[in-house]
C-alpha cells in the first residue's frame, strides 16, 4: 500500500498554449509540462506521419487510421477535461493561432490540385480537404476566438482570408466540372463559392446579435438592481431613518440603525460611486465605524473629485481628527472634504465643549503629533480652531504642481 | 404659529414628527401621496410643507411633481424637501422644482422646526449636503464657463456666497457662517437666498447632468 498522494484537480487552465492538455496533465501528475508537450507532439507527428504513409504508399487505411489515433488521445483529453472555473469567468485565451494554423494547412492542401491538375481527374486531390479546414478555420474564428482577447484583431482578418480561399477553391472548380460534365463538382464549387460568401457575411450579424443580446441582459439586471433599491429604499431605508429620528441621536438604537442605514445603502449604490478607494469613501468608511462606537452622528460632504486618495496623511490625519471629535465632543459632526486644483482641504467640525489647543499637555499624542506633525511632514498645513461652540480641525494638503496640471487637463469640460 | 402640512408616504414618520415637533408648530393636514398632497395644498393654504423627496402616486414624479403640480401657490405655501436618499439628483430636482430647502429626515424635531421657521420668513434652508452639492454642480470642477450666455450671472456664484456655502458645507450655522464673515444674519440670509434662485433658475445644462451623474453618495 501505498501512501494516497494528494494530487491537484485535473482541469484545464483558461490562459493556454493550445488546449490546455499539456498544462493540466503536467499539474495533476506532477511532471514537467514541456516533456508532456514535447512527448504529445512526437506520438501525433508520428502518428500523422505514419498514417499519411500508410494511406498513400502502402495503401493500408486501417493501418492509417490507427496511426491518426494517436493524435485522438490528445483531442479526447481536450474534449474531456473540464476547464478551470474562475471568478468572474476571465475569457480563455491561447498562444496558437489555431484559425490562423487551419487556414495556412487549406491554403497548402488547395496548392495540390495546381501540382496534380488535370481535367481528367475527377475531384482534384486536397480539394475537399482544403475546403473542410477552410470551413473550420471560418467556424473556430466564430465560435472560439470571439471569446479570446488575444485574437480580437486577428480573427477577422484570418475569417476573411479564408472565406477568400473558399471562393478561390469555387471558382477554380467550376471550369473543370463544365468541361468534364460533372454535375457533383458543379454543385461542390457553388456550395463552395455560397460558404466563402456566408463565411464573409454571417459572422459580423452573429457578432452583432450576440452584442444587442448580452447588451440586454446587462439592461435587465441593471433595471433589477434599480427596482431593488428603489424597493429598499422606500421601505428599509425609510424604517432606519425613522428609527433614528425616534430614538434620538445619542441612543445605541439609533447608532445600530445608522450604522445599518450607511451599510444598505453603501452595498446598494456599491459601484455607481466612481471614486472607490479614494479619500471621500475613506472618511466615509472612517464615520460608519466611529458612528458605531461612538455616540455621535457624522455627515460627510465632499465637493470636486476627491480624486485618488492624495496622500495617507491626510487621510490619517483627518482619521486621528475624527476619533477625537466622536470621543471626545459626541453628538453631531461634520465632515466636508474639498478638492480644487491648487489643494485638497478637510474640516471636521464638532458641537462639543471645546478645549484649549495649547493647554494638551506635551504627553500627548493625540493634536500635536498624529494631526499637525503628520500634516507638516508630507508638506501641507493643520490648523486647530476651538472655542466653547465647538471645536474644528481644518488640514490643507497642496497638490504637486504635476497633479495640479493633470487633474486641470482631466476635469476640464470637453468642448 | 407656522401652519403646517406634512406629506410622507409612512404614516409612522407622519406621526412621529408630529410628535416631534409638538407645540412649536401648527400641523394642519398631512398627506401620503402625490395627488392628496396637491389636493391639501390647494384646500389647506398652509404656509409651509414638509415634503418628502419620495413619494408614489401621480404620474410618479414624488415630491417634484407635488411643487411642480401647486407651482401657482408657490407665492403663500413654501416647500421643505426632507429626505433620506441624500441623492444630488433627488434634491436637486426637488429644489429646482421650486421648494425652498432640504433637510435630512435623520434630523431632531428642533432643528425640524427650526428649519420651518426659516422657510417660512421666506429665507432658504440648506444643509450642510446640499452646499455641497452647490458648490460641486458650480464649482470649478464642473468647467469654467467658458461662453458668455445671457444667464451668465446664474451660472456662477459670486465670491461671497462661495464663502458661505462652503462654511455652511463645513456645518456652520448661519448665526456662525455671520460672525465668522463679519457680516449680519440677515446678509447670509440673502446669500443663501440668492444661491437657491441660481440652483433654481440657472439654466446650465451641467447641473442636471452632473446631477444624474452623481446619483447617490
Amino acid at each position: 500500500m501505498t501512501a494516497a498522494v494528494v494530487r491537484p484537480p485535473l482541469v484545464r487552465p483558461r490562459d493556454v498554449v493550445l488546449g490546455g492538455v499539456s498544462a493540466a496533465l503536467a499539474r495533476h501528475l506532477g511532471w514537467s509540462v514541456a516533456a508532456i508537450r514535447v512527448a504529445f507532439a512526437a506520438a501525433t507527428a508520428a502518428g500523422a506521419l505514419f498514417g499519411i504513409y500508410e494511406l498513400w504508399v502502402d495503401g493500408n487505411p486501417l493501418l492509417a487510421a490507427a496511426g491518426g489515433a494517436l493524435g485522438l488521445l490528445y483531442l479526447w483529453l481536450w474534449a474531456l477535461v473540464p476547464r478551470e472555473q474562475s471568478s468572474p469567468d476571465a475569457p480563455a485565451t491561447r498562444l496558437v493561432p489555431v484559425a490562423a494554423v487551419l487556414l495556412g494547412a487549406a491554403a497548402v492542401l488547395a496548392l495540390l490540385p495546381l501540382l496534380t491538375w488535370s481535367v481528367a481527374t475527377p475531384l482534384p486531390v486536397g480539394a475537399v480537404e482544403s475546403a473542410v479546414l477552410a470551413v473550420v478555420s471560418i467556424l473556430w474564428t466564430v465560435v472560439v476566438d470571439a471569446r479570446d482577447p488575444r485574437r480580437a484583431a486577428s480573427a477577422p482578418i484570418v475569417r476573411a482570408l479564408a472565406a477568400g480561399l473558399l471562393i478561390l477553391l469555387g471558382l477554380a472548380l467550376l471550369p473543370s466540372s463544365f468541361i468534364a460534365a460533372r454535375p457533383v463538382v458543379a454543385v461542390l464549387a457553388v456550395v463552395l463559392v455560397l460558404l466563402g460568401v456566408a463565411g464573409f457575411l454571417v459572422p459580423p450579424l452573429i457578432a452583432r446579435a450576440t452584442a444587442r443580446s448580452a447588451e440586454r441582459a446587462a439592461l435587465a439586471r441593471q433595471e433589477q438592481r434599480a427596482e431593488i433599491a428603489a424597493h429598499l429604499h422606500d421601505s428599509v431605508l425609510q424604517t432606519l431613518a425613522i428609527i433614528q429620528n425616534r430614538a434620538g441621536t445619542g441612543s445605541e438604537i439609533a447608532r445600530i440603525a445608522r450604522a445599518q442605514e450607511r451599510e444598505l445603502r453603501d452595498w446598494l449604490f456599491a459601484g455607481t460611486d466612481p471614486f472607490a478607494g479614494d479619500l471621500a469613501s475613506e472618511l466615509r468608511t472612517m464615520s460608519r465605524e466611529l458612528e458605531l462606537e461612538h455616540a455621535v452622528r457624522i455627515e460627510v460632504v465632499t465637493v470636486g473629485d476627491v480624486g485618488e486618495l492624495e496622500s495617507a496623511a491626510l487621510a490619517g490625519a483627518a482619521r486621528e481628527a475624527l476619533v477625537n471629535a466622536a470621543r471626545h465632543a459626541g453628538g453631531d459632526v461634520t465632515v466636508y472634504a474639498e478638492a480644487t486644483p491648487d489643494a485638497v482641504e478637510v474640516f471636521v467640525r464638532d458641537r462639543g465643549d471645546g478645549f484649549d489647543p495649547e493647554a494638551i499637555p506635551a504627553g500627548r499624542l493625540g493634536i500635536r503629533e498624529s494631526i499637525v506633525g503628520r500634516m507638516t511632514r508630507a508638506g501641507g498645513t493643520a490648523v486647530v480652531v476651538s472655542s466653547p461652540d465647538g471645536t474644528e480641525v481644518q488640514l490643507r494638503l497642496p497638490r504637486r504642481a504635476t497633479t495640479a496640471s493633470g487633474v486641470a487637463q482631466t476635469e476640464g469640460p470637453t468642448p | 404659529m407656522t401652519r403646517v402640512l406634512i406629506v410622507d408616504d409612512h404614516s409612522i414618520f407622519r406621526t412621529g414628527l408630529r410628535a416631534d415637533l409638538g407645540d412649536a408648530v401648527e400641523v394642519v393636514g398631512e398627506a401620503g401621496d402625490v395627488d392628496a398632497a396637491v389636493r391639501a395644498v390647494d384646500s389647506l393654504r398652509p404656509e409651509v410643507v414638509l415634503l418628502d423627496v419620495h413619494l408614489p402616486g401621480g404620474s410618479g414624479g414624488g415630491g417634484a411633481e407635488v411643487v411642480r403640480r401647486s407651482a401657482a401657490l408657490l407665492g403663500e405655501v413654501r416647500f421643505l424637501a426632507l429626505s433620506v436618499s441624500d441623492s444630488a439628483e433627488d434634491v436637486v430636482g426637488v429644489i429646482r422644482s421650486g421648494a425652498r430647502g432640504y433637510i435630512t429626515k435623520a434630523s431632531s424635531g428642533a432643528e425640524v422646526a427650526d428649519a420651518i421657521r426659516t422657510v417660512a420668513a421666506g429665507d432658504a434652508v440648506f444643509s450642510p449636503r446640499l452646499a455641497g452639492f452647490v458648490l460641486d454642480a458650480f464649482g470649478t470642477a464642473a468647467g469654467a464657463p467658458a461662453v458668455a450666455t445671457r444667464d451668465d450671472e446664474l451660472d456662477r456664484l459670486s465670491a461671497r456666497e462661495q464663502e458661505v456655502m462652503r462654511l455652511i458645507a463645513r456645518g456652520y450655522a448661519y448665526k456662525e457662517v455671520a460672525s465668522h464673515l463679519f457680516i449680519s444674519i440677515k446678509t447670509v440670509e440673502t446669500h443663501v437666498s440668492s444661491v437657491l434662485r441660481k440652483l433654481q433658475l440657472s439654466s446650465r445644462h451641467e447641473l442636471t447632468a452632473w446631477a444624474l451623474e452623481r446619483r447617490l453618495l
